[in-house]
């Protein structure tokens, strides 16, 4: 898999699954930064804007919506990529959450750890 | 499950145990750390790891499949809670967080965090069975893990109240909503719990379980509300024997 070079914001609260996710993007080529929370999300964004954001849907404090809501208010931000990365799939269906900027839906249960190479790859397209 | 001729309907937060919605809100509680197992197990098989990750990652993978098994392991027991298994002792409470927060250590530092007992000068002896005990202090525990802040650790703390012992855990993280807090605490008086999560993503299952296990113990549950965390403590029956200095 040939090299990727892109900023990643992953927000995701079990930092053993955030640190795997890190892991893998790191060897992919990624440069990554991570939060537990939602509103610390919000202020990384701000500080440096990621080319794509890793974002898990049930969070400590303010939820994924309510992040997704913040990034849709603002133009700049309403046009950074979201990968959803949920146990939850199962019950979104993408049309629904396309408005809000998730370009992919990826499933915790079910995906291969490369899996998330590929969306961000896609995402950048 | 039956007990002579008569079906007695056992329950978890709220649901019969052989409910369709107890099967989902179970399912939903083991998803998250077998999802976290099999992403684990799958970086391993991959491979490319370096000797230092591996080794941690299967530490991982060791103290999340603990978690998993504490939360079947309670499942079983609330199960078996007419089943007579349950007598009542006396037990010394602060030996009983220090035994807790000595067993959750490397599950707390695996996180970055840390666990400890807050002493004050009485050590009280309560009525209680001291493995449902054990597991109550380990439930809130495990939910504090998840919402304390890196810097502050988690509290486990005895005090008496009246006739009654009451064993806290303090977590220093994100409050809980004041409506969220408001029908919690309504819940817990009334002695009926509903699924009902007091932080985002839970399902509850966590609080019910100790709700039970309380109840079992002719105690009950409850939380405190801080503005920089919450306290769930369990309170129970003092016993009248004389403390163990």
């Amino acid at each position: 898999m040939s090299n990727l070079s892109a900023d990643v914001l992953i927000i995701e609260d079990d930092i053993w699954l955030s640190e795997q996710f890190e892991r893998t993007l790191q060897r992919a080529g990624c440069q990554t930064v991570s939060t537990s929370n939602a509103l610390r999300a919000m202020e990384l964004i701000d500080q440096s804007p990621p080319q794509v954001i890793i974002l898990d849907m049930l969070l400590g404090g303010a939820s994924g919506l309510t992040l997704l809501h913040e990034l849709q208010s603002y133009t700049d931000t309403a046009k950074i990529p979201v990968i959803l990365c949920t146990n939850m799939a199962s019950s979104i269906d993408k049309k629904d959450v396309e408005p809000y900027g998730i370009r992919r839906i990826l499933d915790k249960t079910t995906m291969h750890p490369d899996d998330i190479v590929v969306a961000v790859r896609g995402a950048l397209l | 499950m039956s007990e002579g001729t008569s079906k007695k309907t056992i329950t978890i937060a709220g649901l019969s145990l052989d409910s369709p919605a107890m099967v989902m809100v179970a399912a939903h509680e083991l998803k998250a750390p077998l999802a976290l197992l099999r992403q684990l197990s799958l970086s391993i098989e991959a491979g490319g790891l370096s000797a230092s990750d591996v080794e941690r990652v299967a530490r991982q993978m060791t103290l999340t499949s603990e978690r998993a098994l504490r939360l079947t392991g309670d499942m079983t027991r609330t199960a078996q809670r007419d089943s007579a298994l349950f007598k009542l002792e006396p037990v010394n409470p602060v030996s009983l967080c220090e035994e807790v927060a000595k067993e959750l250590m490397p599950l707390f530092a695996a996180h970055n965090k840390s666990i400890r007992v807050r002493y004050r000068r009485s050590s009280p002896l309560a009525v209680a069975h001291r493995e449902l005990l054990r597991r109550v202090l380990i439930n809130f525990s495990d939910n504090a893990l998840h919402y304390s802040a890196d810097m502050k650790p988690v509290e486990l703390s005895v005090q008496v109240t009246g006739s009654t012992v009451r064993i806290g855990v303090r977590d220093y993280g994100p409050a809980i909503a004041a409506d969220v807090w408001r029908t919690l605490s309504s819940r817990l008086k009334q002695g009926a719990m509903q699924p009902l999560a007091a932080r985002p993503q839970s399902s509850g299952l966590g609080l019910s379980i100790a709700s039970q296990f309380a109840e079992m113990m002719q105690g009950t549950i409850g939380v405190t509300r801080h503005r920089d965390g919450a306290t769930f403590y369990v309170e129970i029956q003092q016993s009248r024997q004389m403390s163990l200095l």
